[in-house]
């Protein structure tokens, strides 16, 4: 008894230092944007302002075009989770069921692309899209960041197909369904929770790149992503770091707001009941 | 309804053979069972027949139709999976409707017939729930709903109970048979476990390695096994083997088990042969017989209305060959079933008997059994 509450008490602790780690920076981003300007290098530093400037996130979409910005990353990663997931969802279901000779020695030759660090890829995509006059449009971004997205959920789904006994689509195919049938009426559906976790890995791995929207969209303002723009707020001589940080915050919520739509499904097993 | 004529499927794997030669007759109606250790072939040559797996060669037809190159979806066959596959996503009203929606049927009519089902198997009360808020047994049950609703030619059923706890499977086992006798659909049914065949067949296919054993009814399965492999799967305790050297040191061809000579029905032209006798447990009697020995039991065990009696066998007796039925057992005892036996069998010496006649012989090399 003495033990376990011991053992409760030192889970906790670890949990809540592991967060606080984790949460300090974030709660540091919020507090820098809502501190007034003078407030911000005081030492000591001071935890919470005197009088917050809660009108500082108005004022940033009033005066910056961060809707524009959400809007165009929202487009780009709406548009590659899109690409990556069709190809990705045939791709590991084919890795996944079917036995094809060097089947193995591709699927980790899919992965290689994975491990090349972004910056390797971009100036070869920056030739290719130049030639395919995409410089400057949402597309170079989308395909850029599907090319980074696939290698990878094509292996997060790989890995759930696998758990889905085969004997779901059979039992579908006895049932009348043709193998892609079985495939779109029984298992994507049971894959819901894969399906929600791998696109939204792909969201966010488009939603935070910045290399890519640098170099490929620089020069077309009308199309800046959310963290290209934020960048172009950073003076040359002064930084209004308030403002910064609540475009930042501006910028995180999405995210945020999706994942807690989506934590549900990413907890939860429907496999669960196929079996025995 | 119809029957389903399997000739010469054979199935590999690459190299490995999985099925070899199979053909097989079955006639409108019947419950066939596809019986053998795990790893034979059963489950391939289902899904052979289910169209879920491709045959290397041979054809099937199902109700005088070619089927070999049709799609599963077009046999008119259902298929109960052992771990029963329900789709998890939908309801069990849904589950056991999923085919007649996907063949086009009208919604009414695929309420009408779902309810039906449900009511037989006694889930109706279960319809709206999902799979994983069912029980086993309940799962177990909307898988066969799933089967009937569909008004198959055929039902194919692989290892259906062996999820079941075993009340559970002896109560069901019981159903699916009266279930086969109401319907009267041709019926495949695939186990490892020779007490479901027995029960339940019209008709046992025993295999072994990918090839079939034996063809016959539970009956003749058991007094007439083909050979060796078959005597000793087929039967709880399974068969006693011994081996033994056919002598003719007395006026007729005889075999030295247990230091006696017992003789047996075949002519003199086998003298000198290794044989092996077979000899059912409950063969054996208490007390004294036709052919009587003494004996040191080495172990009963009582199980109240009946007493097992373990006796060592003599080292020119004992067989080698792998026993591969439902008890692995040593070769070096045998065993004695005792029904309503005698209180004073207990641990020290006693007389055991048997009835010669009751004697199996198989060839010690070929192992295929001599009539
Ligand atoms: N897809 C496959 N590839 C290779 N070998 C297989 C495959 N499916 C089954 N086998 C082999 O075929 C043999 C028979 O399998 P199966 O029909 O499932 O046996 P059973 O149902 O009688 O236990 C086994 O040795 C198994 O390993
Ligand atoms: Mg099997």
């Amino acid at each position: 008894m003495k033990r376990s509450t011991l053992h409760q008490t030192t889970l906790y602790a670890a949990v809540f230092l592991v967060c606080a780690f984790l949460i300090f920076p974030i709660y540091w981003l919020f507090i820098t944007a809502i501190s007034p300007p003078d407030q911000l290098r005081v030492l000591p530093p001071r935890f919470w302002p005197e009088i917050p400037r809660w009108e500082v996130f108005g004022q940033v979409i009033r005066e910056r075009p961060i809707l524009l910005w959400l809007g165009n990353s929202a487009l780009a990663a709406i548009g590659s989770v899109i690409l990556s997931m069709t190809v990705s969802v045939l791709a590991g279901y084919s890795l996944s069921r079917f036995r094809v000779r060097g089947g193995q020695s591709l699927g980790l030759f899919i992965l290689t692309a994975k491990m090349l660090p972004a910056t390797l890829l971009v100036i070869p995509l920056f030739g290719i899209f130049r030639t395919m006059d995409l410089i400057g449009s949402l597309w170079s971004i989308i395909l850029a960041h599907a090319t980074l997205i696939i290698p990878f959920t094509t292996w997060m789904l790989k890995g759930y197909f696998d758990t889905i006994p085969r004997e779901l689509e059979q039992a579908a195919m006895v049932d009348g369904c043709s193998p892609l049938g079985a495939m779109v009426r029984v298992i994507l559906p049971v894959s819901a929770p894969g399906l929600a976790a791998t696109a939204l890995y792909g969201f966010v791995l488009s939603w935070s790149d910045y290399a890519y929207a640098r170099t490929f969209l620089t020069n077309a303002q009308t199309n800046w992503t959310a963290n290209l723009g934020i960048t172009t707020m950073k003076g040359e001589y002064i930084s209004n770091w308030g403002d910064i940080s609540a475009a930042s915050i501006l910028i995180a919520l999405p995210v945020l707001i999706i994942y807690l739509f989506l934590e549900r499904y990413l907890v939860g097993g429907l496999t669960a009941g196929a079996e025995k | 309804m119809a029957g389903i004529h399997i000739e010469n499927v054979t199935k590999s794997y690459g190299q490995l053979s999985v099925l070899k030669n199979f053909s097989l007759e079955v006639s409108d109606g019947e419950f066939v069972v596809f019986v053998g250790p795990s790893g034979c072939g059963k489950s391939t040559m289902l899904k052979i027949l289910a169209g879920l797996e491709e045959a290397s060669s041979g054809t099937i037809r199902i109700g005088g139709r070619d089927v070999t190159d049709l799609a599963p979806g077009d046999r008119d066959i259902a298929m109960v999976f052992q771990n029963y596959a329900l789709y998890p996503h939908l309801t069990v009203r849904k589950n056991m409707g999923f085919g007649l929606k996907m063949r086009g049927t009208d919604p009414t009519e695929i309420d009408k017939r779902v309810t039906e089902a449900a009511k037989i198997l006694g889930v109706d009360h279960l319809l709206d729930r999902r799979p994983k808020a069912l029980s086993g047994g309940q799962r177990q049950r909307v898988a066969l709903g799933r089967a009937i609703v569909r008004e198959p030619q055929a039902f194919l059923m692989d290892e259906p109970l062996s999820n079941l706890d075993a009340k559970l499977r002896v109560h069901t086992r019981a159903e699916i048979s009266a279930l086969h006798k109401r319907l009267g659909v041709t019926t495949i049914y695939v186990t490892h476990d020779q007490i479901e065949a027995m029960t339940m067949a019209d008709r046992i296919v025993i295999m072994k390695d990918g090839a079939i054993q034996q063809i016959a009814d539970p009956d003749t399965m058991f007094k007439k096994p083909a050979n060796l492999f078959v005597a000793g799967f087929i039967g709880s305790p399974g068969m006693n083997f011994l081996r033994a050297t056919v002598n003719t040191n007395g006026p007729s061809p005889a075999a030295r088990i247990f230091g006696y000579d017992v003789p047996l029905r075949i002519p003199q032209s086998f003298a000198g042969r290794e044989v092996i006798l077979g000899l059912r447990p409950e063969h054996i009697a208490a007390g004294p017989g036709a052919v009587t020995f003494d004996v040191m039991p080495r172990l009963v065990e009582s199980l109240g209305s009946e007493k097992y009696v373990y006796v060592d066998v003599p080292v020119e007796n004992r067989v080698e060959a792998a026993r591969t039925g439902g008890d692995e057992r040593r070769a070096d005892t045998i065993i004695a079933r005792l029904i309503n036996p005698d209180e004073r069998v207990t641990e020290g010496p006693i007389k055991l008997s048997f009835d010669p006649a009751r004697l199996h012989l198989f060839d010690a090399t070929t192992q295929a059994s001599i009539e």
